[in-house]
């Protein structure tokens, strides 16, 4: 009886996995940060072109290099990295250069952007240009009634446990643009010299009592502000929009120091096996009509102009279309670190001190 | 008698599984550890650099040495609550005997990550415990030193390593000759001085391979520190995590998952000879 039993269930087994592998929807694989495969604009993809998108998202710009180096690079077809690791990816063979015939509304993109040298190789280009923003100070506005004029209130003794950095080198930049590093060449950041990395180290040292929790996700900070651990932090434009959207008290803002910021681009991996559905996905991202779905979703500023004239006035206010030319100057954005072992190792340090 | 044919097809899967599973990642692991990585790529150059940075930066035996720490007080507290657990099964729980046996073993079902973030929501400042402290009116503020602190990663591995002290402990004791427990009682000793003098030693293999159990899997691990952990209570394998997963650096964190296969098989063959000793046979 319990052989019968058994036999039954392998069979039943074997049926299930015959039927799935007769449907066989191609899948296409997307390795993107956070709130860039939202169902809101992703589904209408999957419809069109018959096909499955699967994402998995990438914590920090390193994360994505070490795992495309690491040999994972043929398990994604689409990735989006930011302007401090677009370079080295496309340079380094990892990213496929695109085929521009395939990418219709490319010249719609924002000419500034579209002329940066981040993913131009010997006249290949292996990246389009997709959203862009900053690394805001987020703030409980239940906690702090006022909006902080400097990101010094993270070292503030009044906010002692209650505060949250990014586990990314960003937050050293912004420990670098405090001690005044940034000054007068902003690109200095990407470029400490030892001396300074160690005095950014021993700043981050001095903020450590005040840190509740170091994020890694963008879900992780949303939690730690629903939860009360935390009232101020650096986040990502995506995070407040979530959390406003939950009724969460939470300001956003860009301290008086100014703020590091990412350009971030889609490529289609060298060893994706699904190169032409790629390209259709990557030329359904940058049409206007998406991108003003993904800025609603994540609140970052698209590449495409074209998107705004879809937007209420309100809505591109938020999104400082209105004047994006003075929001820009406020971000420093990332930039190729060419020490950036180097910078890991202070990172690390820094993480593992008691 | 078998014939030779038969005792290498009974034997060659095995090998073959050991082989594949791990000799290959073993060795792969040992070669990186001698390579290096120079821009963007692992170079095949074999050096002793790494574990000259090892030996050079005291922050790796800093982090080591805070593992262990941590190690040892989980494997304290998981056999505190281990051994009374099972002796209580083992000599007075009567019938209820393997009730009481499945009601320990059950957590194992849940996963490791659905047990992790249960302890958030309990141990967090909007969580279940600070709720009712507030309530009964003991703290007026929530306790943040209930999550991401060291305390909140001890607490979080002993629930999860106390079974697996349990069940050997529990083992050891059920292969107790009842005999030996009765001689002792009908020759007047006292029910502490059957426990220390016959149950305990007797009991002292269980005793070591539950230690080890909980010693070397917390010692190795990563997760605790990541979801309840604070800002400065990393673990060992947090660094060989970000070694490989963000900084690309796989030969140095080779290098530190070597230094951790020794000091494991070191302890595993330290345990192995006590046991051997204090076993009665």
């Amino acid at each position: 009886m319990k052989r019968a039993a058994l036999i039954l269930l392998l069979a039943l087994a074997v049926a299930a996995m015959t039927s799935c592998s007769k449907q066989k929807a191609v899948t296409l694989s997307l390795l993107v940060w956070e709130g860039y495969a939202d169902p809101s604009f992703v589904r209408v993809f999957e419809e069109t072109h018959q096909c499955k998108v699967v994402a998995s998202y990438m914590g920090s710009s390193d994360e994505l290099v070490a795992k495309l180096r690491g040999g994972s690079a043929s398990n994604y077809d689409v990735i989006s990295p930011s302007s401090d690791v677009a370079t080295t990816i496309a340079g380094s063979g990892l990213a496929a250069p695109l085929e521009m015939s395939r990418i219709p509304s490319y010249p719609q993109l924002s000419q500034k952007l579209r002329e940066l040298p981040l993913v131009r190789i010997n006249g290949k280009i292996y990246g389009v240009p997709f959203m862009w923003g900053p690394n805001p100070l987020l703030y409980d506005t239940s906690a702090l009634s006022r909006p902080p004029e400097s990101w010094s209130i993270f070292w503030d003794k009044k906010y002692r446990g209650k505060i949250s950095v990014w586990d990314d080198l960003s937050t050293i930049y912004m420990a670098a643009q405090m001690l005044g590093f940034d000054k007068p060449d902003p690109g200095a950041l990407y470029n400490l010299t030892d001396e300074q990395l160690e005095q950014v180290r021993k700043k981050l040292l001095e903020l450590k009592p005040n840190v509740r929790k170091m994020w890694a996700t963008g879900g992780e900070l949303t939690n730690l502000f629903q939860n009360h651990e935390v009232v101020a932090a650096m986040g990502w434009p995506l995070m407040t929009n979530q959390l406003r959207k939950l009724n969460y008290p939470i300001g956003e803002t860009i301290p008086r120091e100014n703020t590091t910021g990412w350009m971030d681009h889609l490529m289609v991996t060298a060893a994706s096996e699904h190169k032409e559905l790629a390209h259709a996905f990557l030329e359904y991202m940058i049409q206007a009509k998406t991108q003003k779905l993904l800025a609603d979703v994540t609140g970052y500023v698209p590449a495409n102009p074209g998107a705004a004239a879809l937007m209420t006035t309100d809505e591109k206010k938020s999104l400082h279309l209105d004047d994006p030319d003075a929001y820009m100057a406020r971000i420093y954005f990332w930039q190729d670190v060419p020490r950036r072992n180097k910078y890991n190792e202070v990172w690390n340090a820094v993480k593992a001190a008691q | 008698m078998y014939s030779r044919a038969y005792k290498a097809a009974v034997a060659l899967p095995p090998l073959f599984w050991v082989a594949l599973f791990l000799l290959l990642p073993y060795s792969l692991l040992f070669a990186h550890s001698f390579w290096s990585v120079a821009s963007g790529a692992i170079v095949r150059q074999w050096s002793l650099h790494n574990y000259a940075e090892l030996a050079h930066n005291w922050m790796y035996a800093q982090v080591l040495f805070r593992s262990m720490k941590i190690a040892g007080a989980v494997t304290l507290l998981a056999l505190l609550l281990g051994y009374p657990l099972a002796y209580y099964l083992s000599f007075c729980a009567g019938p209820q005997k393997q009730l009481l046996y499945q009601l320990v073993i059950v957590p194992l079902w849940v996963s490791y990550l659905v047990r992790g973030y249960a302890w958030k929501t309990i141990l967090g400042s909007d969580g279940v415990l600070n709720g009712f402290l507030q309530y009964l009116g003991i703290v007026s503020t929530p306790v943040e030193f209930f999550l991401y602190s060291p305390f909140a990663v001890v607490l979080t591995l002993t629930h999860i390593y106390t079974p697996f002290t349990f069940l050997p402990l529990f083992a050891s004791l059920e292969h107790i000759p009842r005999h030996l427990v009765e001689a002792s009682q009908d020759l007047g000793a006292s029910p502490r001085v059957t426990f220390w003098r016959v149950i305990f030693p007797l009991s002292l293999p269980g005793l070591l391979a539950g230690a080890t159990f909980a010693f070397v899997l917390t010692l190795g691990d990563f997760l605790a520190p990541l979801l309840v952990g604070g800002p400065s209570g990393i673990m060992i394998s947090n660094v060989v995590v970000s070694l490989f997963g963000a900084a690309y650096d796989w030969p140095l964190g080779a290098a530190i998952s070597v230094c951790m296969l020794l000091l494991v098989v070191g302890i595993l063959f330290a345990i192995e000879r006590l046991e051997k000793r204090w076993s009665f046979h």
